[in-house]
This record gives C-alpha cells, structure tokens and sequence, in this order.
C-alpha cells in the first residue's frame, strides 16, 4: 500500500515597479532602513491606499502568460493578523477575487514535460523586515529590529493546486515561474534577494484515498536546494507517521537549513481566521477588456515558446530547458550558431559546456564583442571536421575569449592543424609498430591497455598533430590484420 | 438567543488583553447588541453581488511615478524605541 | 465684539474694506477662548503662537489688496482626528497623547492654501465613537447653551466652539451623525457632503465607507463656502469621487418627503414640531411637503453597528506601540500590542473593535456582516427610488433636545439611538445637512435635518440657505455670563 505526496506552491513575486502598490514611496535597494516611507506604507493614522496601475499591468501579464481566467470585476480584501513587520496589522490582498483564476504552466522535470496546475494569481503588498537580535536562535531573541522599506512593494502571490507530485516537479515549477517573471520584465527573479519567495504545501495519504491528508505548510526555504531537500524531508517525517497511524497535525514548520529538518513552529497550529472583508478604501477594480486586451498584445516571447523553438531545431527537451534558463545572449548564440554549423547538438554542447565553463573560470558573466557567432562556429566546424582536435578547439576559444582572432588563421599559425592524411598516418603506425615490437607482443597476449600507449607514441612521432581518433582506428586496423 | 460569544477568542483576534472585568461586561454588553441584529440577520435579503461602497465609485489606478514623502527622521519621529535606524520592539516569535 | 459670528463673506468685506484686520478677529476669537474654554473644554490645544504671526501675515494681504480669497484670515477649529503636520493628531485618546503627525490631511493643505487659521485642535470621542463626546480620555466638552448637557459627539469639540464664538467655524467629521447631531445639540449648522466630494486622507479612519469630513458653522453659507474650498477629487484618496454629475432637484416649487419612520417611535414631540412648524414655512414658500416612508431606516441602527465596528476594527489595528503611540513594553511584541491597546483604547472603543472582530469572524460574517452590506445597497435603492418622487428630504436631526452629562451612558442602545435620523445619509452615502429651527420646551436648542440625492451638495445647500432666512433663528447661548 504505498503512500503517495501531495504537493501544493505558494510562492510570491516582488514586482519591479518603480513605486510601491498603495503608495508612490520608491522601491528602494539599500542598506538605509527605512529610507523611502510615507504615511501610508507606515500605517500612520488617517493614511489611505491608492493601487498602482503599473503593476496592476503586471500581474495580469502573468496571469494572461498562464493561461488563467482574468476577472474584470474584482477587488482587494484586508487580510487581518497582527505581526509587528505589518504596518496596518492588516494586509491589502485578495480574498475570492483574484486577478486570475484556473490557469497552468508547462514544466520540464528530468527531461519530460509536465503540466502544473495553477489556482489563483493575486495582487497583494508586502510586509517590513524583521530581524530578531540577540543569539541567533529564534526562540531566544531579546529584541527584534524592524526595517519597513520593502513595507508596500507590490507581491504577486501564485497558488497552484495541490497536484504536484514530487519534489523534483516543485523545483521544476519555480525554476519555471522564476524564467517566466523575468521574461515578462516584472521582477528581477533572483531567489538570494527575495525577489521571489515559496512556501510548500505537503500532505501525504494512502494510495487510492479519495481526500487528501493534513496539509502541512513549510516555510523559510532560501534556495532551490533547500525546497527539494525540505519537501524531501517532510514526506519522509509524514510517510513515516501515517504508516505509524500517528496524528499529523496541520500546522506551519520552519525549514532548518542547517539541521535539515523541519520544526514546529508552535504558534501556528490550526488555520487562522484572517476575517477577510473587502477593502473600503478602494472601490472595486475593473478591469475592462480593452485593458485586458492591451496587456495581452505586449506579452513577449515566454519560455514555453523559446523552448518549442529549441527543440524544433534538434535539442532534447532537457537541453532545450536548459537554453531558457540561460540568460538570453546563450539562447541567442546558439540559434545563430546551430543553423550556421547545421549541428544542433554539438553546438549546445560547446556553448554550454566549453564556453560558459571557461566564462565561469575566468568569473566572466558575459562574452567580449569579438566572440561572434561567426567565429566559435568557425572553431566547431573545424573540430568536426576533424581539422583540429578537441583539444586544440578549446584553446584557440581561450584566446578568442581574450583577444580578437581568427580561428583558422590561428590554427595554422600554430601548428594546431591536424594530420588526417590515412596514408600519412598509416605511416607512422607502421613506424611506431616497428620500433615497439615488445609492445606489440604484449599486446597480442592480451594487455589492451598498451593499446593507448601506442596512440600516444603515435601522436608523439607526428608532435602532435595527428587526429588521435583516426590514429586509434588505423592502429586497431593494423593490429586486427 | 445567539450562541455564547467567546469574548477571550475575540480579545485574542483583536490582540486586546482584557481583565476579568472587562470580560464579563463586555460579553453582556456584545451579546445585547447582537440581539439586537436578529431581525437583521433573518431578513431574507437577495444575494446579488453589492459593492462596499455605497455611491459604487470608479477606481483610479494610479501612475507608477515614485517620489519621496518622509525623511529617515519624521519616519522615527514618533517610535517608542528605535536604533540603528530601525523601530526596536520586544522579540517576534515567529 | 461680534465680528466671529458674521458669515464669513461678511468678514471678507470687512478685511477688504480695511475695517477690520484679521489679527484683530483673531484677537477677538482667542480671547473668546480664554473667557469660555474654562467652561467648554472644546479645544484640547491652542496654535496661538503661529496664529500671531498667520494673522500679521494676512494683515499684510489684505493691505496690499491682494488676498488669497474669502476664508484668507479666517480662524478654522480642527477636530483632533484630522493631520496637521507638526502638530499631535491624538483622536481624543491615550494611545496617541504623544503623537505628533508628520503630514498634513488633503483638507488642511487646502484649507492653508487658502490663508486659513486653524485656532487649534477640538475635541472628540475618542477615535470619532460616540454621540456625546463623554468617551474622549481628556475629559468632556460642556455644551455652551448648558454646561450640564453634552455637546453631542462625536464632533463635540467643533461643535461646542463654534457656538461658544472660539471659532468662526470648525472642521469636524460624520461616520454616523457625528457632525450634525452635536451641530444640533449646540445650535449651529452641520453639513454631511455626499461621500467621495472631500477628500479622507489624513483623517484617522474610523469607518471607511462612512466617514466624511465637513464644516460646522454658524450659518449655511459658511458651510457652503468651507465645503467649496475642501471639495474635489484627490488622487491620495481612492474613494474620491471624480466626477460629480447628477440631476439637480428643485430651488423653487420643491417637493419635501418628510420620513414617517423618523417622526414616530423614539422621537420627542419638540422635535417632531420642529419639522412640522419648518413644513409650514416651506409650503408658504410655495412648496409641496408630503410624508413618505422608507421602511430600511428602521433597520439603521442594527446595519450600521455592524459595518461601521467591523470597519472600524481593521481601521484600528494599526495602533499596537510598534511605530508610534503609547507603548506598554512586553516579554514579546504580541504581549506588548495587548497590553499598549489594552491600555491605550477606552471603554467604548474596545466594545467597538471587538463587536466589529466578532461580526466579521469566521462563520459569523454572512449572518452578520454580509447582511448588512445587503440591506445597506437595498436602502441606497429605497432612496434613489424616492428621490423620483421628491426633491428632499426632511426629518428631526435628533430624536431629542441635549441630554445631560451619564444620562445615556449606562444604556448603550439608548446612546446609540441618538443616531437613529443621521445614520441612514451616511449608510447611503447622500449629503445631508442640520439647520437650527428654535428652542425646546426646555429652552435647548432644536434642528431639522434635509436631505438630497449624491451629488446635489450645493443645491442642498443654497435650499437650505432659503430655508434658514425663512426660519430665521439665531439664538445664541450665553456662556460665563458673557453673551455671545
């Protein structure tokens, strides 16, 4: 009877707006704390809310780019908690009139597509900085700093369904939404500045029980890592006590990145009653289908189409997934480069493989203008043609990182060019064949591994030049005859 | 008439400690008013979809222009406890 | 001197025509303050040293002949729940006894824009909840026709000055009657605009779909000309209306529904004379006066003592000591909230926060306030329908004359009764206005309130100012022994 993982993603994305989603404060980057405030943000009294039209504009490109049902006639809710980083003790949300509704994105997880589905996209604002001080543990602060200049920024929150499946699937999503919202141009995406953030759902039941479990939710995962790994974790420690028949309580735990488990975070247990009620500092917000036609008509390229793309030019899905969550120029470059060498493959591999790890070495976050597509094609055509070893390949694209060069130009000069003349090489394998008659001997008595030693005999007697493969093949040839 | 109001979940909602006092009269007190409301409460009244607002006004979004309002000294000017430039207050458990 | 009882337009002329300065009617009003404030209580503060230096400021315009306009000169009192920058906004409580604003409300930059004064801030009950002005933590304000009576609430600050002459008009703001019940009780003139014409921002919330702020003033011109000054569309104010287009009703030949349901049950028979006596003046004018019904005014009290507390709680919640306010230190923050809310709200305020949480609490909200808010649009459709049969509208402003001070506060439906005839212009966001008639049997003064569709602001009032030259009342109370 095996226990099958329910998985549910709520994750919040910071909009690059220029101001903040009830105010005209500006979305600050700094280290100043509380730097761009107004009565507003601060939740001063008599201070009211004016939603702003920007990333009003945004999260209906996102819903739109997911596929979702936009509702014309919605509204904002006041979420009521009280928590000291939230100003007005109330959050500016939407209760059961979100932005969109019913919507879906097209996921790769280990190289197949999959289909996440999504609930709800909707507008809501974010919350102050807390930080506890004291001796780091949460439980033994004496006092905690607050800093309210991310108090106001605009948050799109995406609920999906509780369908997903796996862990993998859950960090294929994120992986997915985050390259989506920065194709959109609508947040920066990056996970380490909390421009994105998720909370996992988990519940586990019985294969084949109609409900699913008790929902457990997870909560301060920083990294892509940290979510597959707590996700991972949290199936374990509930697999393990439904099998035990132990009671799992539903409840908010808090990821351990050190320890690496969950923990209860005591004063959350049960569901909180927010008392939604609609906002009556703003009216209701109509969203015409003029508007909603203007939005739709300036949705860019997504992913899921670059990725058709990709593939429609001969990568795996995996490889093509891999192209979108480059940053653009990668993509670009490979377009250009795959059609000029007609190698799909082999092309990918060179600019994902050679080219962004020697990028990576030389801590490079970007190619110089002389390293063209014209140029490292010309580097790949001359490796399959087997005009220059491998070897040699990656060297003459170390120098072209470094200055301006031709390739073909460069491997003449420096003797990179490769012996592949059969009749030049067959030559030399009788040569070396001659003078290491022992080997020979040792070989025919069935020590392969002399076979290398040969080949490198070989390339030595050519210094170098000749094609190492086609050396190994007249070799075996030879020794077969 | 109406269910016994649990007048500590509701102090607790509203993050308002009461004394006992407090307590009792204030239970009274609610639960005489919300008596009041039963005639409300079984009119039978349609469902259509109602705006909070009574006039139904438009909204105007407004233009994402960003301008600065207070300064790092108004916006503290009035916390019962700052440092470093940030509001100070006994520790939040999460 | 009287000059602080002469419409405003009047002053005007009288700067323009350089026979009175305008620190000479500052003089006037803050020694007006000095003599009655003892007695009243209707200021909390004075701005007295900036005034002097305002005032010499306007001398100087009018010399010159270049004024800013009509209220350039004109000592304002503002109620304490509305931001003056660099000034405390303490709502009447003890939460914010320290708290100094560090911005101005949109009405305030417009009023200053004008050359306005604003002699200091009046007192309430605490954060604008009440009818008699008894629930502010610095003590009641005595109402100038008799100091053992309230002034009303909760403007009864604004209220009581502007009768008593320590100001020429004052600012003050209606969620429920907040403005023209105390205007009645202290026999001046309340105006209530339709909501979304003055703008909310910068006044301390307390509930959203209700409150608007409006003038108190000695006659309906002064409020028509204050209200003219504040009103218009804010773009810091979402439910700022932008336009403002309806079809106005009638000047001459008017018809007036006089609302049975609020000449009945729970109103005096003073009052209820008040409104036949101004019936007769009106058809002798050459109006019709008929009786309609609006049977939802009934259920008034019960849908605004569920929207306006469950507003009202979320309004409130941003007073925990975090940020500002009186702070009661904890072992953590959540202790330190309860404990500075606990001690900084009063009685009333806390009954409030809690009625409003319980309403909008889990399985309680669509027995509660779900129903409110539908029987709330079925009576905006119960007076946009009899507005097709009428002009305005006409009751009692209050269902009494001024009560004494603890008469009401042991029944808390009885207080919040006081409200019965002014809540329904608030649940249907319509303006309204309260015009003082004559006196009761008791010798206290007594208003009627009109009514007209949104929208019709300065009709209602240029009708109003018809009906006040009609009326012609203008007792004023003495107070100290000084007449006033």
């Amino acid at each position: 009877m095996s226990i099958i993982p329910t998985i549910g993603m709520e994750t919040h994305v910071e909009l690059k707006t220029n101001s903040k989603m009830f105010c005209r404060c500006h979305v600050l980057d700094t280290d100043i704390p509380n730097e761009s405030l107004c009565p507003t943000c601060l939740g001063l009294p008599g201070s009211l809310p004016v939603p702003n039209k920007k990333a009003i504009e945004f999260i209906t490109l996102l819903a739109l780019s997911t596929n979702c049902s936009i509702t014309n006639d919605g509204m904002f809710h006041r979420k009521n908690y009280f928590y000291p980083d939230l100003p007005k003790n109330y959050q500016i949300s939407q209760f059961d009139l979100p932005v969109g509704t019913e919507g879906s994105l097209e996921v790769v997880v280990d190289g197949e597509f999959g289909t996440v589905e999504i609930e709800r996209v909707h507008m809501e604002e974010d919350t102050g900085k807390s930080t506890h001080m004291g001796s780091g543990r949460i439980d033994s602060a004496t006092s905690t700093h607050l800093d309210f200049n991310r108090a106001g920024i605009p948050l799109v929150e995406v609920v999906t369904k509780p369908l997903i499946k796996s862990s993998r699937e859950a960090v294929a999503y994120i992986e997915e939404l985050r390259q989506l919202v920065i194709d959109l141009g609508i947040s920066e995406g990056k996970l380490e500045k909390g421009n994105l953030r998720f909370d996992a759902n988990i519940s586990v039941a019985h294969d084949g029980d109609k409900e699913l479990g008790t929902k457990v939710e997870i909560k301060n995962m920083n990294s892509l890592r940290s979510l597959e790994k707590a996700i991972e974790y949290e199936i374990s420690r509930q697999t393990k006590m439904l099998l035990n028949e132990e009671n799992i309580i539903q409840e908010t735990r808090h990821w351990d990145e050190k320890k690496e488990v969950t923990t209860s975070m005591r004063s959350k247990e049960g569901s909180a009653d927010y008392r939604y009620f609609s906002d009556p500092d703003i009216p209701n917000m109509i969203l015409s289908d003029d508007f909603v036609n203007e939005v739709k008509s300036s949705i860019p390229v997504l992913p899921s189409q670059k990725r058709t793309v990709f593939i429609d030019s001969g990568l795996s899905i995996e490889d093509a997934n891999n192209l979108v969550k480059s940053p653009n120029w990668i993509g670009d470059l490979y377009k250009i480069v795959s059609s000029i060498t007609n190698d799909s493959k082999t092309s990918f591999n060179w600019i994902t493989g050679e080219l962004q790890g020697q990028l990576r070495k030389l801590e490079l976050k970007s190619i110089p203008s002389w390293l063209t597509a014209k140029n490292l094609s010309e580097i790949i055509t001359l490796v399959k043609e087997n005009k220059i070893s491998f070897t040699s390949g990656k060297e003459i694209l170390g120098k072209l990182i470094e200055e301006e060069l031709v390739p073909e130009e460069y491997a003449v000069n420096n003797k990179l060019i490769q012996e592949n003349d059969i009749d030049e090489i067959s030559k030399m394998v009788k040569d070396v064949l001659d003078d290491n008659k022992d080997v020979l001997e040792r070989i025919s008595n069935g020590e392969d591994k002399l076979i290398g030693f040969l080949v490198g005999q070989i390339i030595k007697l050519s210094k170098g030049k000749v094609n190492p493969s086609v050396a190994k093949e007249l070799l075996l040839k030879e020794l077969n005859s | 008439m109406a269910d016994k109001i649990d007048i500590e979940n509701v102090a607790k909602l509203a993050s308002l400690k009461l004394n006992e006092e407090e307590k009792q009269h204030l239970e009274k007190d609610l639960s005489m008013i919300i008596d009041h409301f039963a005639a409300l409460s079984e009119m039978d009244l349609p469902d259509d979809k109602i705006s909070i607002h009574p006039l139904g006004m438009h909204l105007n979004l407004a233009e994402d222009i960003a301008s600065k309002f207070l300064t790092h000294e108004q916006a503290l000017s009035n916390a019962p406890e700052s440092k470093d430039g940030q509001f100070v207050v006994p520790p939040s458990l999460d | 001197m009287d000059n602080h009882k002469l419409p405003i337009s009047k002053i005007n002329q009288l700067f323009k025509n350089k026979e009175l300065k305008p620190s000479e009617l500052y003089s006037e009003v803050f020694e007006r303050a000095a003599n009655t404030e003892s007695v009243i209580h209707g200021h909390l503060t004075l701005f007295q040293e900036e005034n002097i230096q305002k005032a010499l400021d306007a001398d100087k315009r009018y010399e010159k002949g270049n004024n800013i306009g009509t209220l350039d000169g004109i000592p304002i009192a503002i109620k304490d729940n509305i931001n003056i920058s660099g000034h405390a906004t303490t709502c009447s409580s003890k939460m914010l006894s320290n708290y100094i604003s560090p911005y101005d409300a949109t009405v305030i930059t417009r009023l200053k824009n004008e050359g306005v004064l604003f002699t200091g801030k009046t007192n309430l009950d605490e954060f604008a909840m009440g009818s008699s002005t008894e629930n502010s933590a610095y003590g009641p304000t005595k109402n100038p026709w008799d100091s053992s009576r309230v002034p009303g609430g909760s403007s009864g600050g604004s209220a009581a000055v502007v009768s008593a002459g320590s100001a020429v008009a004052s600012l003050g703001s209606d969620t429920g009657g907040s403005i023209r019940q105390p205007a009645s009780f202290c026999g001046v003139v309340g105006f209530k605009p339709t909501y979304g014409t003055v703008s909310r921002y910068g006044l301390v919330a307390f509930a959203s779909s209700l409150d608007q702020i409006g003038p108190i003033t000695n006659n309906v011109a002064d409020a028509k000309l204050i209200f003219n000054s504040m009103n218009g569309h804010d773009p810091l104010d979402a439910t700022s209306l932008t336009e403002s287009k309806a079809q106005q009703p009638k000047l001459k030949n008017a018809k007036i529904g006089i609302i049975k349901e609020l000449m009945g049950d729970g109103i005096s028979e003073d009052a209820q004379q008040e409104v036949h006596k101004v019936a007769k003046l009106m058809e002798s004018e050459g109006h019709e006066v008929v009786e309609v019904s609006l049977p939802l005014t009934k259920m008034s009290i019960s849908i605004y003592y569920l929207i306006a507390p469950a507003e009202c709680s979320a309004n409130l919640s941003r007073f925990d000591g975090v940020r500002y306010g009186n702070r009661v230190t904890g072992n953590t923050s959540s202790e330190m909230m309860e404990l500075t809310r606990a001690n900084g709200f009063g009685p009333e305020v806390k009954k409030r926060i809690l009625l409003g949480t319980y309403a909008l609490s889990a399985g309680y909200y669509d027995a509660y306030y779900g129903q409110a808010l539908k029987a709330r649009a079925m009576m905006k459709k119960e007076f946009t329908d009899i507005y097709n049969d009428v002009d305005y509208l006409i009751s009692p402003t209050t269902p009494s004359d001024p009560f004494k001070f603890g008469e009401k506060t042991d029944n808390q439906l009885e207080m919040y009764m006081s409200d019965l005839c002014t809540i329904p212009a608030n649940l249907v966001g319509m303006p309204a206005i309260s015009i003082p008639t004559g006196l009761s049997s008791q010798g206290l003064p007594l208003s009627v309130q009109l009514m007209s569709p949104a929208n019709t602001d300065n009709t209602l009032l240029d009708f109003s100012q018809s009906l006040e030259s009609l009326v012609a009342f203008s007792d004023k109370p003495a107070i100290n022994g000084v007449t006033n």
